[in-house]
């Protein structure tokens, strides 16, 4: 059959006699089948099924309160203002009291609490067997010093192994990420930036120094994709990001740019 | 010749219903069940698995789309060009772009992800790595959902284009809207093609075959071309203006000389002159379409120059390729599809002359050689110059002169109805040709009811014919009865009449009882003979009745006992009475012999038989007692091999203790906890 047949085929000799009837009829159960379908699917099929199910319920029922919901006349409350004094009171002066506190005290304290000023303020800690696995080595596998990171790390362009024999932590090339996805908190997009460098890791200067990346760690980005200019008018082409997620569990590193 | 058909390209599935398809099989394929406790390479191999099935299957079904869908490069320019014009060449190709990228970007996670799956030292962070790997595919797929949607709408459309072979003979029908193109394919070819009042009717090619001297020709309609610049044409008048440019055709020019297609005979001829150039090397026919509305020799001055002029450029192309100067005939042809009058014509000089091309061609071509050789049309050479011609015999000539004659002669009822008005006006009279005895009847109204009942019912054309025959059997059996009552009258004596009158009313009587037995069937229950209780009917019964007729029962009765049930177990008698009848008569075996030993004259009574509980010493035990001990022992055995349900002694087959289909496997509904 060639052309649009199925359309000609109607024009020409119309539906079926009993057609209409016979829709109606198959639409009027569908809804008995699937509710059949959805009281005995099992299993995976029946979880989805389930979550599909919930997220048209949750939109019907949107749509029905916005056809109810009728333009009528409501009382508007009055926000109380901030600082908003009752009347007898509005003679006084009002006194704060304040501890003042100097700033290195603050800034140990914060050091101490281990809360920074940024978006993930307290990370998990990390132990030491965690992070590294311990690899047998010499003749009888009796020495244990060596040392295999898990976690993943980053490398600049121009790292060379030390010699194998005398490497004591050994950064596996599979785990070894040079691009991080960095979110712009403000533009709410995600860029794929290079790593520059592992600025500082919260578990401890020694994965600092490893180039270790887990949750937490900030490390520097080149921005130069997008285009940030300072006010000055130099280029701007590195900014720190920290890190939202475990990335040896995700096997992608993302970032949340620190503006 | 290859086939265009692209009917067969697999279903183009939505992003999410591909997503949903790949990740279930690779749930259901793939083991499911892991635990923590495992040994870790056992973990690592279980997640890889999965990711390398998932894009393993990923890669098979976008490779099947990429390879499934035509390259536009390597099909045949026409159908790259249809297709082109369909739905867009640019569009097409980076749709299957991003559906190949797709593949690759797959193909890359999935080695990532297994690459980083060596390194996982836990359950959890291969599961995680794993979840990662497949979400990251699934959104690669969703990425790429808006082109699997326009392949799939271009599948659909593509399996509904006509299989048109383009290199066979192929005879193409163009011109304005409305001319009459389809209603000409359809006449000459199965096609149905839709035909309307309003324009662009035809919205894409259509395809019909027909036969000319044994050989199959295409015949492509095409939808109707307006006279504008090349660059302002819509897609549908694209599809005609590629089928003009690509395919090696006799073209037929459509002309609606009467101008009810609501464009003039100069439009027209605009438009013949401005595709002229796509009429190069193909032969031309211009065909005058619609004569019943306008014949050609009525046509205005300025009109007939038009046509001229485009007779004058067809005969080019026919000069072109070598034809004779003097060929006007087919260059220029006028026909109705209405009336089907000239349709074959046209079909028949289009064929004609492509296949005299063709042929021209295929001659010139450096092949032919190949061929030449091998065939060679052998003519009788001629002994003397006298002429013999065909032999047709004389009455078919006359037969053929004379069909001519009456075709001719011939007035239809169409030509009738149109001339007294067309179809809503006249009606034609269907009792003009009726067959009847008198010529007046014709116009008679015959009657539906008479007398209450329909008329019909007892319409029969043979019926004075049975009127005749009825007649003649009421004569013969009328003749006959009076027979009887004579034969009744005269012949009989008297104890022959007392035996007629006996006869009869027993014979009434049986009737009588027949017909109560008969009424009453319903509600009492039939009761088969054998079971009679009344014993009405007793060998004694028969023995009176035919004794008071006058003749010796007792064979008879010997006879019926003979046969009876209660002697049917009697082995013995009856081989005895066989032997004793093969001394006697070999041939007669049926008959009953009288054998030495007495036959039994009735069934037994009740005085012979035994009460239920007896036993009969017998069978070599020396008293009851003891043979009913046996009997009690034979039955604890058989009791017992009977719960065992063994069939005797030597039954020692085991069943299946425990049958598999009740002690293993999982309930799809509900819990196992009772088996």
């Amino acid at each position: 059959p060639q052309g649009d047949y199925i359309e000609l085929h109607r024009k020409r000799h119309g539906y079926r006699l009993d057609h209409h009837e016979r829709k109606r009829k198959r639409d009027a159960r569908e809804v008995h089948k699937r509710s059949a379908m959805a009281q005995k699917a099992l299993g995976i099929k029946g979880k989805m099924f389930a979550k599909k199910r919930y997220a048209e319920k949750a939109l019907m029922k949107k749509t029905l309160a916005m056809h109810e919901e009728s333009s009528t006349r409501r009382k508007v409350e009055d926000e109380a203002h901030e600082g908003a004094v009752p009347a007898y009171l509005l003679d006084r002066e009002a006194t704060t009291r304040a501890k003042v506190l100097s700033n290195t005290v603050k800034q140990k304290r914060k050091e101490k609490a281990g809360k920074w000023d940024v978006p993930l303020p307290r990370v998990r800690p990390v132990a030491e067997d965690e992070m590294f696995k311990v690899l047998r080595s010499g003749k009888r596998k009796t020495k244990q010093w060596k040392r295999m990171v898990t976690k993943v790390t980053f490398v600049g362009p121009s790292f060379t192994r030390k010699p194998p024999k005398y490497e004591r932590f050994i950064r596996p090339s599979g785990l070894r990420f040079t691009k991080a996805h960095v979110t712009h908190p403000e533009l709410k997009c995600t860029f794929n930036l290079e790593i520059i460098g592992v600025k500082k890791n919260p578990n401890g200067p020694t994965y600092t120094s490893l180039g270790v990346i887990t949750k937490g760690t900030i490390i520097e980005v080149n921005v130069s994709e997008l285009g940030l200019v300072t006010p000055a008018g130099k280029v701007v082409w590195g900014k720190y990001a920290q890190v939202t997620n475990n990335p040896e569990n995700d096997g992608c590193i993302n970032a949340v740019l620190l503006v | 010749m290859v086939q265009y058909n692209f009917k067969k390209i697999t279903v183009v599935p939505t992003g999410k219903d591909f997503i949903d398809i790949i990740l279930s099989r690779t749930q259901r394929q793939t083991p499911t069940v892991v635990h923590k406790g495992y040994a870790i390479s056992r973990l690592r191999q279980f997640y890889m698995r999965k990711v390398k099935y998932t894009q393993q299957n990923f890669h098979e079904k976008l490779s099947t789309i990429i390879d499934e869908f035509p390259r536009l490069d390597d099909i045949h320019p026409f159908y790259g060009d249809l297709l082109h014009v369909l739905y867009n060449k640019d569009h097409y190709k980076l749709a299957l772009g991003q559906i190949n990228t797709a593949r690759n970007l797959i193909g890359k996670i999935s080695k990532d992800y297994v690459k980083l799956l060596k390194y996982g030292d836990s359950l959890y962070r291969c599961k995680t790595l794993k979840v990662a790997a497949l979400g990251r595919m699934c959104t690669v797929i969703k990425r790429v959902s808006p082109s699997l949607a326009y392949l799939e709408q271009v599948r659909q459309h593509m399996a509904r284009l006509p299989s048109i072979d383009p290199n066979t003979r192929t005879i193409l029908i163009c011109g304005y809207p409305n001319v009459g193109k389809s209603s000409f394919i359809n006449k000459i070819t199965r096609a149905d093609v839709d035909v309307q009042p309003y324009a662009f009717t035809t919205k894409s090619l259509f395809v019909g075959h027909t036969d000319f001297k044994y050989l199959r020709y295409q015949v492509i309609d095409t939808p109707g071309i307006l006279d504008r610049p090349f660059e302002d044409r819509n897609i549908i008048e694209m599809c005609s203006i590629t089928a003009l440019a690509h395919l090696r055709a006799a073209i037929l020019f459509f002309l609606d000389i009467s101008g009810s297609c609501g464009y003039s005979i100069a439009q027209q001829a605009a438009l013949f002159h401005s595709i002229k150039s796509l009429f190069m090397n193909k032969p031309l026919i211009i065909v005058c379409n619609k004569t019943d509305l306008q014949p050609f020799e009525n046509l205005s001055e300025e009109d007939m120059k038009l046509v001229m002029e485009m007779k004058e450029e067809a005969m080019k192309t026919v000069i072109g390729q070598g034809g004779e100067a003097t060929d006007e005939e087919g260059v220029l042809l006028k026909m109705s599809t209405l009336t089907e009058d000239g349709v074959i014509a046209v079909k028949n000089a289009a064929c004609e002359r492509l296949l005299n091309q063709r042929v021209e061609l295929k001659m010139k071509s450096k092949k032919i050689n190949d061929c030449l050789n091998r065939f060679h049309v052998a003519m009788p050479k001629p002994r003397d110059d006298k002429e013999r011609p065909a032999c047709i015999p004389e009455a078919v000539l006359e037969a053929r002169a004379k069909e001519a004659a009456e075709k001719e002669k011939r007035k239809l009822e169409k030509d009738l109805e149109n001339e007294n008005g067309g179809a809503g006006v006249y009606s034609a009279s269907l009792k003009k040709h009726y067959i009847l005895a008198n010529e007046e009847w014709k116009e008679d109204i015959m009657p539906e009811i008479f007398d209450g009942h329909n008329v019909f019912d007892f319409v029969d054309p043979d019926i004075l014919q049975r009127l005749e025959e009825l007649e003649q059997e009421e004569g013969l059996r009328q003749e006959e009865e009076a027979d009887d009552e004579d034969m009744d009258g005269e012949e009989l004596t008297p104890e022959e009449r007392e035996a007629l009158a006996e006869i009869r009313r027993k014979k009434s009587l049986l009737i009588q009882q027949h017909r109560i037995k008969k009424s009453t069937a319903e509600s009492r229950p039939t009761v088969p003979r054998k079971f009679d209780k009344d014993k009405k009917f007793t060998t004694e019964r028969m023995g009176r009745q035919l004794s008071a007729l006058g003749l010796d029962p007792s064979l008879a009765i010997d006879r019926a006992r003979g046969r009876s049930l209660s002697r049917k177990g009697r082995k013995r008698e009856r081989s005895l009475a066989r032997a004793g009848s093969d001394a006697d008569d070999a041939m007669d075996m049926d008959v009953d012999q009288p054998s030495s030993k007495k036959l039994r004259m009735r069934s037994r009574s009740r005085s012979r038989s035994r009460p239920p509980g007896e036993v009969v010493p017998g069978q070599g035990f020396k008293d009851s007692a003891q043979k009913v001990k046996a009997i009690k022992l034979v039955r604890k055995s058989q009791k017992v091999r009977n719960k065992d349900a063994r069939r005797g002694d030597a039954d020692r087959t085991i069943p299946t203790l425990k049958p598999k289909h009740l002690f293993s496997g999982k309930r799809s509904l509900g819990k196992t906890s009772r088996r």
